[in-house]
């Protein structure tokens, strides 16, 4: 069965201690959901999707063995790596280990937790009560943030347009004669500067274009699917197109 | 801030590979959009149905059609629930919020649990308790769907409704205007055996309750709609991993649990069901199934499988709800929120406001209705829940999209502002304003949420684990 080879085959060899007590069958081969009971909506389990992330690895030995039995074997889902961070204690990061020169180094906590729940998104863990994930983003102040995200790209962008205005500043320059002092105080600079400005705040990067216009398709699709029922055959129609496109 | 990495669910359908771009195909002539507002004036000018009650069809015998027979039967019209399948246990969360509780006089002993907790747990396994902020006499009704469905039903045949067990098969158009409409369908009664008997049946109306994969919808071309697949499976679990579900709920968000809707457990009646669903990537669903049961591993461990389900779920309602004297209720409509997928309340609510339509149309079944009768009651439905279902909407394409997205979602429950919006809205089915400076306070909070969780994925991008 498919699913005894995908459990089979995400088994890693782990250091971590956690494991142990949870790999108690991880050898015996789980009852996949069709071998059992009653009225069973069969699934498909040859038509799974296998993720590149397995491999085929031998099993280690069982320590009790369980009962035959569709159960829900502890140890064949467990076969990720666990997260594991010195400085993440008790669902929790602990600021004290972010101390740098005397303050609390707020890069390194945002870079922490990025890679904790990059790493959980690779490998998905169990949400234990036992260990409850305490730490809530909102405990690094707002100044940190601008500091560490919004700044470098600020300053990316600030550059450019500094850049992009001496150059148009010269263009025009030599085009129509104006001075700078001349151009700023012409409505048509003006307003071509306004539009620039707004343009790149929108549009950073290609995709932006394209987002914008999908987000305003899509706040007013579910309406349009509301609607159809009120609309004549040919406009029902359209709305038909478009989800059909979907 | 728009360097956001915006997923959008407008091209996230994996069936179609060809381009995703959206062509609003407005139609030419635009300026002669021709929007259908009917009145109901036409009731007056129908004709008297002489010498009997007018006959309502009801097909499909869940809350909808239960709910829809019984006001119809109270009405004084002939009426006849057609029901497949007496004993059906639909998959389903089973759910139902405290307002139908009141509004449909369900009987206490019918609800298994009540839930006055829930466990929301985002993709980097942060939990949040919910459930705070509800009153002692507050709780969200866990239902088995055989129990609620027979109860619904066996009030409607109480009421005058004749249940009929029996297979809908396809209906005949009426020729001309008043003529009737007929139904083909295969009869279960005991006599002729399992195989059951072909018959037909003359109603002048029908009200479509047979569920998302309605018959009577393709029989009136209603149109499709887009549907979620949702997967479930019953876990019966030990009695000491049951008491934690006692009254508890928890709803699972992430990718790997589900790129577009959420994996749940909820406890039934001596059992719990764990389960996911998705409209875009059906093709995953087990490996969205394993990865919920993944997330709950410890609080499951040891349980056996005793039932594995699955059931498609309307995204949104079909382009056409009401054609002649044919209307349709529930899944059959497509009044399945976004966001929580919620449909029973609805369906039991649709069912009844539909038959109300009728009972009022026909003057009592006196008179002949019409569709403009029945599109009182699309009026009427669309005006009161309308709010609801666009608040989930919006909820759904802003919380839903990605992780970082769901991450913001579950910090965001954390508030308990939010929390008494949530419950109220969802256990009294109404939209309240609340407290404006509440509500810019809950903005601030909620832009920053998002703006941290998107900068953390920024973040993770840079880096490789």
């Amino acid at each position: 069965m498919a699913s005894i080879g995908i459990t089979a085959s995400i088994r890693r060899a782990c250091s971590s201690q956690h494991i142990t007590k949870k790999q108690s069958a991880q050898a015996r081969p789980s009852r996949s959901l069709g071998t059992q009971a009653t009225n069973v909506v069969t699934p498909n389990v040859e038509g799974l999707k296998l993720s590149e992330k397995q491999e085929k690895s031998p099993f280690p030995n069982i320590d009790n063995p369980k009962e035959p039995g569709d159960e829900i074997q502890a140890s064949v889902e467990t076969s990720y790596p666990r997260f594991s961070d010195e400085r993440w204690k008790n669902g929790t990061w602990d600021l004290n280990m972010f101390v740098k020169q005397g303050r609390v180094d707020w890069d390194a906590v945002i870079v922490a937790e990025a890679k904790r729940r990059k790493f959980l998104e690779l490998y998905p863990e169990a949400s234990s009560n036992e260990e409850p994930v305490l730490f809530r983003s909102s405990i690094i102040p707002w100044w940190a943030w601008i500091v560490h995200s919004h700044l470098p790209e600020a300053e990316l962008l600030n550059g450019r347009a500094a850049m992009v205005g001496f150059f148009m500043a010269y263009v025009v320059d030599a085009l129509t004669g104006l001075d700078v002092v001349g151009q700023t105080g012409n409505f048509v600079c003006k307003a071509a500067l306004f539009v620039t400005v707004i343009g790149v705040v929108l549009f950073r990067r290609k995709e932006d274009l394209e987002n914008l216009q999908k987000l305003a398709d899509e706040a007013t699709f579910y309406d349009k699917q509301w609607q159809a029922s009120w609309q004549s055959p040919d406009t029902s129609n359209a709305v038909k197109e478009e989800s059909r496109k979907e | 801030m728009a360097s956001i990495a915006l997923k959008t669910f407008v091209g996230l359908r994996r069936s179609t590979p060809e381009n995703n771009a959206i062509v609003l195909s407005k139609p030419a002539t635009a300026t002669t959009l021709s929007y259908r507002r009917l009145r109901v004036n036409a009731s007056k000018s129908s004709p008297r149905v002489t010498g009997r009650n007018l006959r309502v069809a009801v097909v499909g015998g869940g809350p909808a059609g239960g709910a829809a027979g019984e006001t119809l039967a109270k009405g004084g019209i002939e009426t006849f629930l057609i029901e497949r399948k007496m004993d059906n246990c639909k998959p389903c969360g089973g759910a139902i919020p405290l307002c139908m509780v009141g509004e449909f006089d369900i009987p206490l002993d019918i609800i298994d649990r009540r839930v006055t907790k829930m466990k929301m747990i985002s993709p980097s396994n942060v939990a949040v308790d919910i459930g705070q902020t509800l009153k002692p006499h507050e709780y969200i009704g866990m239902v088995r769907r055989e129990v609620l469905d027979a109860y619904l039903r066996d009030r409607a045949a109480t009421a005058g409704a004749t249940v009929i067990n029996g297979l809908f098969l396809k209906m005949d158009l009426p020729e001309s205007k008043n003529a009737p409409y007929v139904l083909h369908y295969t009869d279960y009664n005991a006599k002729t055996g399992s195989a059951g008997e072909k018959k037909t049946l003359e109603v002048d109306a029908i009200v479509g309750a047979d569920g998302a994969n309605s018959r009577v919808a393709k029989g009136i071309n209603a149109g499709d709609y887009d549907y979620a697949i949702a997967f479930q499976e019953r876990i019966k679990i030990s009695d000491e991993k049951m008491k934690y579900y006692e009254n508890l709920a928890e709803m699972y968000v992430g990718e790997d649990v589900s790129p577009d809707f959420y994996g749940w457990v909820f406890p039934k009646c001596d059992h719990v069901a764990v389960g996911t669903g998705t409209v875009t990537h059906k093709g995953d669903i087990k490996k969205f199934q394993l990865a919920t049961r993944l997330r709950a591993r410890d609080k499951i461990e040891g349980g056996k499988i005793i039932r594995v389900e699955a059931h498609p779920i309307p995204e949104h309602p079909r382009p056409k709800r009401v054609l002649d004297r044919v209307a349709l209720v529930g899944d059959a409509a497509g009044y399945v929120t976004k966001c929580s997928g919620e449909g029973i309340y609805f369906a039991a609510k649709s069912g009844r406001m539909c038959a109300e339509a009728i009972v009022e149309g026909s003057e009592n079944g006196k008179r002949m209705v019409e569709e403009s009768d029945l599109r009182v009651y699309l009026e009427k439905w669309d005006k009161t829940y309308w709010p609801t279902y666009k608040v989930l909407d919006i909820l759904q394409k802003v919380f839903y999209r990605s992780n970082p997205a769901k991450e913001a979602f579950v910090e965001m429950c954390a508030d308990e502002y939010v929390q008494k919006m949530t419950f109220d809205s969802y256990l009294y089915k109404r939209v309240v304003p609340g407290n404006p400076l509440e509500d810019l306070k809950l903005a601030v909070n909620t832009i920053g949420s998002l703006v941290r969780a998107n900068a953390l994925r920024k973040e993770m991008e840079k880096l490789s684990v």
